[in-house]
């Protein structure tokens, strides 16, 4: 086994999204060697164990990002850079922008390359040929959809998901789907998006507050919140469909959606449903603000028709909010009904309004409960180290008996 | 035929792009006018486009704005200069009527430099073939000494004004001739304050030469398959998830059906990921975008059209399905319930309510033949008689001669 790996972290942009970045500074932590390839649309700050091998996108960067690698390769790596040029030949990628991708990844060329969407697997199976292990993370759309309405890319995933090294999954029931591409059960690893040390305690303790204070008084609507970027995956549609329920039902309640304003077709359907004055659509909020509205709810809805694991979920159960999903993708791995939260099935408002409805006459030592089982699941479960460990077994268990 | 007592009427259209030969609603229109001794101008403001042969009118497109800061300024500097030395009149009464309305002295300048392509003509009428396409060019009709007239379509009176608010507000307070598609949306236009002596319904009209069958006598129980079918645009207002989610109850109550829709879009992912994960993705067929001959070709071998729309200004589709004696099921969506009676030419739905649907669904399979019979026949009589082309142009021909 290899004492000090060389990890590459490929999500085609610096930075990337959040829970990356928290696995990039947590592989660091535990003494790897990170290496980032990409766009570089912000300025990077990382700490000295990561190696930033970015460029901007102009032209100008393009061009000298690639020109650098090339006399690199030329000089020093020719035999490489001969062996990968054929083989761009042969698969007719010749275009420019491949190689200022690809020439870097060749150069460095690290123990792992880990990429994290699979759409773009096809670009880097050639990786395995110049000796670096191939890790893909089975991410939401990737897995769970587009593939579905897309059979090109289902055939991509059957021609190469036999042959990746290891897979990063965020659920045990994406691991499952992934299977039915050709993924081999024994290269997929369930690791788990975890919650940063520091936050978590300070979120457990912020908890605490919302647990013990009056709830559900008659005169005080329901405050339900969802968190997230407004695609039809969300399953919106349901859950302002559940509202005019809940608003037949005479149940006075108040609905935001952060991350939900100025889309036509929620505007359209809160007018259809006369729901203007229960529901609101905010705009994507600061990652802290997006916490204090969490905090300030009574419950955090996720109305997905499909999910890997909602990281808002995660967040809003760590702060001590009531959550209620519905059943898809790997939610029932966090949220057991009646225990850590409420779960329904998917396309159902009407299972959503009457799950609403029983959860605004839970009982306070009930829902306080359900509070403190959320908080240690996720404790227990989605803690950043658990993440980290669980990544660093991944990768080190690719080079068991090399 | 010529009729010579209209032929110095000169009529300029705005649009947003020159209609393709498939846009009848506006081809139909403009020839209608051409062979009544009109004179049509076609004033565009996106993009040009290739005229269709059978439309000879002159086309005046709006000035390129886009590209950068020193570009943009050098474009509106020149269309400034020659708008005030070639149409100085024209140019200062545009002008002066947006300061009296309140408009600063920088933001009447910059609409005069965006309408100064429609100053140009002397015209009889000023056509707005959308709503939103006289937002901002309020004044240009007066500027002219021309009539004003505006065109709603669905679109542009329910969903623009969820996400431009008030953007109507300047255009309601003057004097406009407007046309809709339906009574619903009469009403609509009323409610907003517009005197109904102002409003013209001229509803949608098709070719029942070329969409044109015998009545629907085919008997759908027993064990033959249903075809259904629905010919739309892929998106989210045509309210096909929730026509999938009915099509999967359907199934459940065990009807054997296929259902195609023709028809390219935006959601096609979202749909077919639905229609996998209701279980129902084996009879269902998304056929892409088909040329007319081909739809009345699939017209031809269906039982039942389904239009369960959320948002709907009328639909040719519906029409034409109709015309080709389909039994039709459509939402009470806006102008859907004037262009289907139901239990009467079709059946209309209470929409967002797929179990309801589900429901009427196997209601209308399960009819006798003479019933089916009886409402196909009412249904292609109406459709010949009350939405044929010819009287659409008549409709417009009034319509200009108020």
């Amino acid at each position: 086994m290899k004492t000090s790996l060389k990890i590459a972290i490929y999500s085609g942009e610096i930075p990337s999204t959040t829970f990356i970045e928290r696995l990039i500074s947590g592989l660091v932590g535990s003494g790897a060697s990170v290496l980032i390839f990409g766009i570089l649309r912000e300025k990077p700050r990382y700490s000295s164990g990561v190696t930033v091998v970015g460029y901007q996108l102009n032209r100008f960067a393009k061009f000298w990002h690639l020109a650098r690698y090339t006399l690199l390769l030329t000089l020093f790596k020719r035999g490489d850079k001969k062996r990968f040029d054929v083989y761009l030949q042969q698969q007719q990628k010749t275009d420019l922008y491949t190689k200022v991708k690809c020439y870097p990844v060749l150069w460095h060329r690290p123990d792992v390359f880990h990429l994290q969407w699979a759409k773009g697997l096809a670009d880097w199976v050639w990786v395995q040929d110049f000796g670096m292990k191939l890790v893909v993370s089975l991410r939401g759309a990737h897995i769970n959809y587009s593939p579905i309405a897309d059979t090109a890319l289902a055939a991509m995933y059957r021609e190469y998901f036999p042959k990746v090294d290891g897979f990063h999954a965020v659920s045990e029931a994406i691991g499952l789907e992934a299977q039915t591409y050709g993924a081999h059960p024994e290269a997929i690893h369930v690791v788990y998006s975890g919650l940063p040390a520091s936050e978590m305690e300070a979120e457990m303790e912020a908890g605490i507050e919302p647990v013990v204070k009056p709830k559900n008084l008659p005169a005080k609507p329901f405050q339900i919140v969802s968190v997230g970027r407004p695609h039809w995956k969300k399953g919106y549609t349901y859950a302002l469909d559940a509202c005019k329920l809940l608003k037949e039902k005479g149940t006075l309640f108040e609905y935001t959606i952060i991350g939900g304003a100025h889309v036509v077709d929620y505007q359209y359907q809160i007018v259809d449903l006369e729901l203007d004055n229960e529901v609101r659509l905010l705009s994507q909020k600061p990652f802290n603000e997006v916490q204090r509205l969490i905090l300030n709810a009574d419950l955090l809805l996720l109305s997905s028709v499909e999910e890997g694991i909602a990281n808002v979920v995660l967040e809003a159960m760590a702060l001590g909010t009531l959550v209620l999903s519905t059943d898809c993708g790997g939610m029932d791995e966090v949220i057991h009904d009646g225990e850590t939260g409420f779960l329904v099935p998917i396309r159902d408002a009407q299972a959503l309004a009457d799950a609403i409805i029983a959860i605004t006459s839970l009982p306070t030592a009930a829902a306080l409960k359900i509070k403190k089982q959320a908080q240690l699941k996720i404790k227990e479960q989605h803690s950043e180290a658990l993440m980290t460990s669980g990544m660093m077994r991944l990768y080190e268990g690719l080079f068991v008996g090399s | 035929m010529t009729d010579t007592t209209r032929a110095n009427k000169r009529i300029g259209l705005v649009l947003s792009a020159v209609p393709g030969y498939s846009e009848t609603f506006f081809t139909n229109k403009i020839s209608g006018l051409q062979a009544h001794g009109f004179e049509v101008q076609l004033f565009v403001t996106d993009q040009s486009g290739v005229i269709p042969d059978v439309l000879d009118c002159r086309v005046q497109t709006a000035p390129f704005f886009k590209g950068s800061a020193f570009r943009v300024l050098c474009t509106s500097s020149w269309v400034l200069l020659k708008t005030i030395l070639c149409q100085p009149v024209r140019s200062f009464r545009h002008f002066q009527l947006d300061r009296s309305v309140g408009f600063s002295f920088s933001a009447s300048v910059k609409r005069l430099i965006k309408n100064a392509f429609l100053l140009e003509e002397s015209l009889d009428w000023l056509h707005f073939g959308f709503g939103m396409l006289a937002v901002g060019r309020e004044h240009v009709a007066t500027a002219i000494q021309a009539r004003m007239a505006v065109s709603f379509r669905g679109f542009d009176l329910y969903l623009s004004p969820l996400k431009h608010p008030n953007c109507y507000d300047l255009l309601f307070t003057k004097n406009v001739q407007y046309h809709v598609l339906s009574e619903e949306m009469k009403g609509d236009l009323q409610a907003n304050g517009v005197l109904e002596s102002a409003i013209t319904v001229i509803t949608p009209a098709i070719d029942v030469t070329f969409f044109n069958s015998k009545p629907n006598t085919t008997e759908l129980e027993g064990n033959s398959k249903v075809q259904l079918i629905t010919v739309a645009r892929l998106h989210w207002k045509k309210g096909l998830e929730y026509t999938l989610e009915a099509l999967a109850v359907l199934r459940q109550a065990g009807v054997d059906f296929h259902y195609s829709i023709i028809g390219t879009g935006e959601e096609r992912e979202r749909l077919v990921f639905a229609a996998h994960q209701l279980g129902i993705i084996d009879a269902v067929t998304f056929m892409g975008q088909l040329p007319p001959e081909a739809v009345r070709e699939q017209l031809a071998k269906s039982d039942i059209y389904l239009q369960y729309s959320i948002q709907e200004g009328f639909c040719n589709a519906v029409l034409e399905a109709q015309a080709m004696g389909l039994l039709c099921v459509v939402s009470d969506a806006e102008g859907l319930q004037e262009n289907v009676l139901h239990q009467e030419t079709g059946w209309v739905v209470a929409k967002r309510q797929p179990q309801l649907l589900a429901k009427q669904l196997v209601e209308v399979i399960q009819l006798s033949a003479d019933d089916k019979e009886a409402t196909s026949i009412r249904a292609i009589r109406r459709i010949r008689d009350d939405f044929n082309l010819k009287k659409q142009q008549a409709a417009f021909l009034a319509f200009y001669n108020t």
